[in-house]
């Protein structure tokens, strides 16, 4: 034995192959042999075999049983003494001993590897012995090749691999498996839910890494609970008495993973609620908008995100009904036509305080601004995004809204700058948030107009402006009679010249001076600053805003992201000057390597081996 | 009572009269639990909270969650807790009232 295998693995090449089919081939390509299969089909039948034929003896599972000859030769002679004792007690103890065997032979399968694969892949509770039960029973059942009797009708036929097994145990033949097809009676399997598994939850938290969302620890019970509640949500017939945060909460969760529908609309609609908040009307039709004015009479505060089948009839019928709006938050509402809008001004105009109109391209245009000034005397809150109709004209109307704290637009038509500035002449004044939101048109005289005209300013955007200089930042920022300023965004004031890009020889956009006036001006007060892109700001210039004699106690959420002078001394800098910070966001700087961040501030946009986000953890 | 120094453990003790003991560090991820075991409250002498509008198997669950907060806390890759659907609304209610909203630094 052992010289053979020596010889054997001396020369392993020189098996030589005769020619071999090309089923065998392709089958062998997929690890597949039939030599192997029909080795395997002798040793179970013959396995079988002598399960059936002795049931005093044992048969172990995997190894092959032994030659037919000598069982053969064998067999008669135990047979012959237990037969003369007479047959009702040789029955007897041959069913006890039968059941005997079928107890060791179950044992013998919980101790195998099969079973404790499949008791891996189990999937619900089953219970173990049940498997054990079901392993035992596709061993004893009769193999295909074999006659065997059917179960219902009794009759005499060979057992493919497709005879359906009877609900009661046996096997059916091929009529009697149709007829039970059709009742529908064989127990479907059930269907695997291809779920995420480990992968999936790892997925979501490096999703939830780069978003810079991500908290370690556990969730908050107020959050599993309402995750339970979203995931079962066709239970749920009625939210009871739940507080209004709660169920803005729960409302917002649904929207997120698209549960909100008709049905669990309902659970929003309180008669006593004042304010309804769909965070996804995707699903929602016009009739369901009606009924919200139905079952909410009430209703003060209305926002709706994605609420495309909001059209005119629903218009018209808020417009008919004695609510009055006191903020109307429209995102997405195609469908309504000018002339509904202008009829919901008029007649509900008055009450209203704030309408914030998002994603509404064609209809919502310079005429609905015109109607403003006549129906809507106490407007505070207006805005307009992502809107390609309003134009300069809508802007002047704009102008003419004396009430108005807070404005914010988004247009995508090109503005002339002195809109701007004749709109803030007007209205400066008393405008406490001005945002401008891709203005590449605007330039330095609309800072001076908000240096001339802005005194109770708290919130100021803009955003992509091509043509402002640091020069006219200075302008705006130095000796300004407003207070300072506690959110700024200036994202993307830069220049944008592929040519030269960092060369500034105008100074375009928000630069090192401005900068420093910025914070020279708003530094007691500012907590959110966004200067996300000013890539012309110098090291010096962080150097002197954080220097070490200078806090700034307000900043909560600092941006600086591809700003690409900002080195790790600018980072330590700035933690050491901003003892409130919560987050600071270095994206694409790339001079940010090797930062220590102190315990509880969060860092975002240096890649480490965990992700962008670093948990402070330094006690300093 | 010998007092030197506050207990490690405190009773949540709900309406129908169950008490629940846990840790003192474990309730106290509660804004509310921490804020009555403070000072010169009652409660913080005896180291007894009653919640007369929470049952007690809500309270259970309420236990349950504070030490499986305890012991997860600051650890990444967490399980979540299993609630049954039953009691969704009813947790929701107390951890409103418990102040178990956000996630606390």
């Amino acid at each position: 034995m052992l010289i053979n295998i020596f010889l054997r693995s001396r020369r392993p090449n020189r098996r030589i192959m005769g020619p071999q089919s090309a089923l065998t081939d392709f089958l062998a390509t997929h690890n597949i042999s039939a030599a192997q299969i029909r080795a395997d089909a002798d040793a179970r039948r013959r396995a079988a075999q002598s399960n059936q034929d002795e049931p005093g003896e044992e048969q172990s599972d995997h190894a092959s049983a032994p030659p037919p000859a000598p069982e053969v030769t064998v067999a008669p002679s135990p047979a012959l003494p237990t037969r003369t004792r007479g047959r009702a007690a040789t029955e007897l103890t041959s069913r006890e001993e039968k059941r005997k065997k079928e107890q060791k032979v179950i044992e013998k399968i919980k101790a195998s590897k099969k079973f404790q694969k499949r008791k891996r892949n189990l999937d619900d509770s089953d219970d173990e012995d049940d498997l054990a039960l079901a392993i035992f029973q596709e061993r004893s059942a009769p193999l295909p090749g074999q006659m065997e009797n059917c179960a219902v009708c009794g009759k005499r036929f060979t057992v493919t691999t497709y005879s359906r097994s009877a609900p009661d145990g046996g096997l059916l033949c091929t009529p009697c498996g149709k007829e039970l097809d059709q009742e529908g009676g064989a127990p479907k399997k059930k269907a695997k839910r291809a779920s995420g598994g480990p992968v999936g939850k790892r997925r979501q938290m490096q999703s939830t890494i780069l978003d810079g969302t991500y908290r370690p620890g556990a969730k908050s019970l107020m959050t599993l609970c309402i995750e339970t509640l979203a995931k079962n949500i066709d239970l749920a017939e009625d939210l009871g008495d739940l507080p209004p945060l709660v169920i803005d909460k729960i409302a917002r969760k649904l929207s997120k993973h698209r549960l909100l529908n008709p049905t669990t609309l309902h659970l929003f609609l309180q008669p006593s609620a004042e304010e309804v908040y769909i965070y996804d009307g995707a699903k929602l039709v016009a009739t369901d908008y009606i009924k919200i004015f139905q079952m909410v009479p009430s209703l003060k505060r209305l926002k709706i995100r994605n609420g495309i089948h909001f059209k005119d009839e629903v218009m018209e019928y808020l417009a008919s009904r004695n609510i009055d709006l006191e903020e109307l938050y429209l995102h997405g509402s195609n469908l309504l036509s000018q002339d509904r809008w202008k009829l919901y001004l008029e007649e509900k105009g008055k009450s209203l305080r704030s309408l914030r109109v998002y994603w509404t391209d064609k209809h919502f245009g310079d005429e609905v601004l015109s109607v403003l000034e006549a129906f809507c005397p106490s407007l505070e809150r207006l805005k307009v995004s992502h809107n390609q109709q309003v134009t300069g004209n809508g802007i002047k109307e704009i102008a003419k809204l004396k009430s108005l704290r807070h404005l914010s637009l988004d247009l995508r038509n090109e503005v002339h700058s002195d809109v701007y500035v004749s709109l803030l002449s007007e209205i400066g004044a008393g405008l406490e948030t001005f945002s401008l939101s891709r203005v590449p048109d605007a330039d330095n005289t609309v800072l001076d107009a908000i240096h001339n005209n802005c005194r109770s300013l708290r919130k100021l955007r803009i955003t992509e402006s091509d043509a402002m200089t640091d020069e006219g930042f200075v302008r705006l920022f130095k000796n300004w009679a407003n207070r300072g300023l506690a959110f700024v965004d200036l994202e993307k004031c830069r220049q944008l010249e592929a040519s030269h890009p960092r060369e500034n020889p105008d100074n375009v956009g928000f630069c090192s001076n401005a900068f420093r006036t910025l914070m020279a001006h708003s530094g007691r007060t500012i907590r959110h600053l966004n200067v996300h892109g000013c890539r012309h700001i110098s090291e010096s210039a962080f150097e002197d805003v954080f220097a070490p004699g200078k806090t700034y106690p307000e900043l909560f959420k600092l941006e600086i992201s591809f700003c690409e002078e900002v080195t790790d001394f600018v980072v330590g800098s700035i933690f050491r000057s901003c003892p409130n910070l919560r987050e600071l966001n270095v994206f694409g700087c790339m001079k940010v390597r090797d930062v220590r961040v102190p315990r509880g501030k969060i860092l975002v946009g240096v890649p480490t081996a965990v992700g962008m986000v670093i948990e402070g953890d330094d006690d300093d | 009572m010998a007092d030197d120094g506050p207990s490690k453990y405190i009773t949540l003790v709900s309406s129908d009269g169950f008490e629940f003991v846990v840790l003192r560090e474990a309730a106290c991820a509660s804004p509310t639990i921490a804020g009555m075991l403070r000072n010169q409250m009652i409660e913080a002498r005896t180291g007894r909270c009653s919640f007369a509008e929470i049952s007690s198997i809500i309270l259970e669950k309420v236990a349950e969650y504070l030490s499986y907060r305890l012991k997860y806390k600051d650890k990444l890759d967490v399980p979540d807790l299993d609630i049954p659907v039953e009691y969704c609304l009813e947790m929701i209610v107390a951890a409103d009232f418990l102040g178990l909203d956000e996630q606390m630094a």
